[in-house]
């Protein structure tokens, strides 16, 4: 009996293990495949919709923070997007999590999920203005508006993707 | 949309760099990233560059693949520069164009941070044209090592990463088969109005996720069927060493930051 507990409970991580990984993995494809989604002047990261898969299990807050982190490793300023972006999404992620707990319509939580992200944008803000002295407040408006774009755009694929295949197992 | 993909654009060789531990590299690298931001006069940034192009030259990496590297961040380096000029107002007015007074402080002030961002791009760059992904994954998980007393699955998270890079080309060559068959089938990615070509990307996303989980529910039964354990007793394919090379370098670097801060202060 216990062995068949035990063998169930690595059968499980082994199953987390690999599913985390793979989700990493198209993170990377994903960012690299669409780069900047590009619809004229208006610019859209696609890889922000993995933002909202930490909605539907805990597993992707580790999968999304992984997939930025090896994302971040193409940038030429991977030494401080690597660390910063990593840990930002990490906690972002966390947050999101805690402060649509008790949502339980799935459009009010993605919304929430978006305007958090876009707030959070104080950390890019901020790297671009110690490093190259840029206005913070400005720069923080700038980008934050540009994260709540792309993530309206990438809430509406993971709604859709979420009528299709359950995402929570 | 781009088609092919390398991760921290790695390019072979056999040069010094190439051939130090990957630790050594992320470690020096880290504290360059932290002493650049000292940098303060024309002799403490002189020493700052020469060491970054002793490691160009000693790595052996073409120019073109670090200028490569630099493209993308040109302009923000070109708009930083044009920005501290117009909004420094500090020395003497050097020039006046359309009523703008260009200031000696803001030439210098914009150099100085241009100046900075090129060698942290410069330097950073370094470490992953010199270095393989897999070696950068086993340098963070030896540096992780400590975390295990405290229960962070480090194994785990290694594994993790290695699965992932090893993914990451078989997912790509999906992505472009399934953008191929939906292309065949008259989806149209780059024209359009905006709402129907963001529509059109859904057909793609749904069947990548699908194979993605089919893929690592596959991979798990055939951990599972070789009898993954987890990491307790594993041995390593690749061990890392600590040279004299990597002991080299590290005295090389206490000068660099030595003079730096002796000369910070003339």
């Amino acid at each position: 009996m216990n062995k068949t507990i035990s063998n169930t409970s690595v059968t499980t991580s082994v199953s987390e293990l690999t599913k985390v990984a793979l989700i990493v993995a198209l993170y990377v494809v994903v960012t690299a495949w669409f780069a900047v989604f590009s619809f004229g002047a208006i610019q859209l990261r696609m890889s922000e919709m993995f933002n909202y898969l930490a909605l539907y299990h805990k597993r992707y807050v580790l999968a999304v923070t992984l997939g930025v982190v090896f994302a971040n490793f193409m940038s030429p300023t991977w030494m401080l997007d690597v660390p910063i972006g990593g840990l930002a999404t990490f906690l972002v992620l966390i947050l999101c999590r805690a402060a649509t707990k008790n949502i339980s319509n799935q459009i009010v939580k993605m919304a929430v999920t978006a305007v958090i992200f876009a707030l959070s944008m104080f950390t890019v803000a901020g790297q671009l203005s110690i490093v190259l002295d840029l206005p913070f407040f400005y720069t923080w408006l700038t980008v934050g508006l540009g994260e709540l774009l792309s993530m309206t755009v990438g809430g509406f694929f993971v709604y859709i993707l979420s009528k299709k295949i359950d995402l929570s197992k | 949309m781009n088609n092919s993909l390398i991760i921290g654009q790695y390019v072979p060789g056999n040069s010094l760099i190439h051939r130090l531990d990957p630790r050594t590299k992320i470690t020096v690298i880290f504290f360059f990233v932290f002493i650049v931001f000292f940098a303060n006069n024309v002799v403490s940034y002189s020493i700052l560059t020469l060491f970054a192009i002793a490691c160009i030259v000693t790595s052996r990496v073409p120019i073109r693949f670090i200028a490569k590297g630099l493209t993308p961040v040109w302009f923000l380096i070109i708009f930083t520069f044009i920005l501290h000029l117009i909004v420094t107002k500090e020395g003497t007015v050097l020039l006046e164009i359309l009523g703008f007074k260009i200031y000696s402080g803001g030439v210098i002030q914009g150099f100085a941070i241009s100046m900075r961002f090129f060698l942290l791009i410069l330097v950073t760059s370094l470490l992953t044209l010199t270095t393989t992904p897999i070696e950068i994954t086993d340098a963070i998980e030896e540096m992780l090592h400590p975390l295990k007393k405290l229960k962070f699955p480090v194994h785990e998270l290694a594994l993790m990463m290695s699965i992932s890079l090893r993914f990451i080309p078989t997912l790509m060559q999906e992505t472009e088969k399934i953008s191929k068959a939906q292309a065949s089938r008259g989806v149209d990615f780059k024209t359009g109005p905006i709402k129907e070509r963001i529509k059109a990307i859904v057909p793609l996303l749904i069947p990548l996720f699908i194979s993605a989980f089919k893929r690592a529910e596959e991979l798990a039964m055939a951990m599972e069927a070789r009898g993954y354990q987890g990491g307790e007793g594993r041995t390593k394919l690749r061990e890392l060493k600590i040279e004299k090379r990597d002991m080299l370098i590290f005295v090389l670097f206490v000068f660099v930051i030595a003079g730096l801060f002796y000369f910070r202060s003339w």
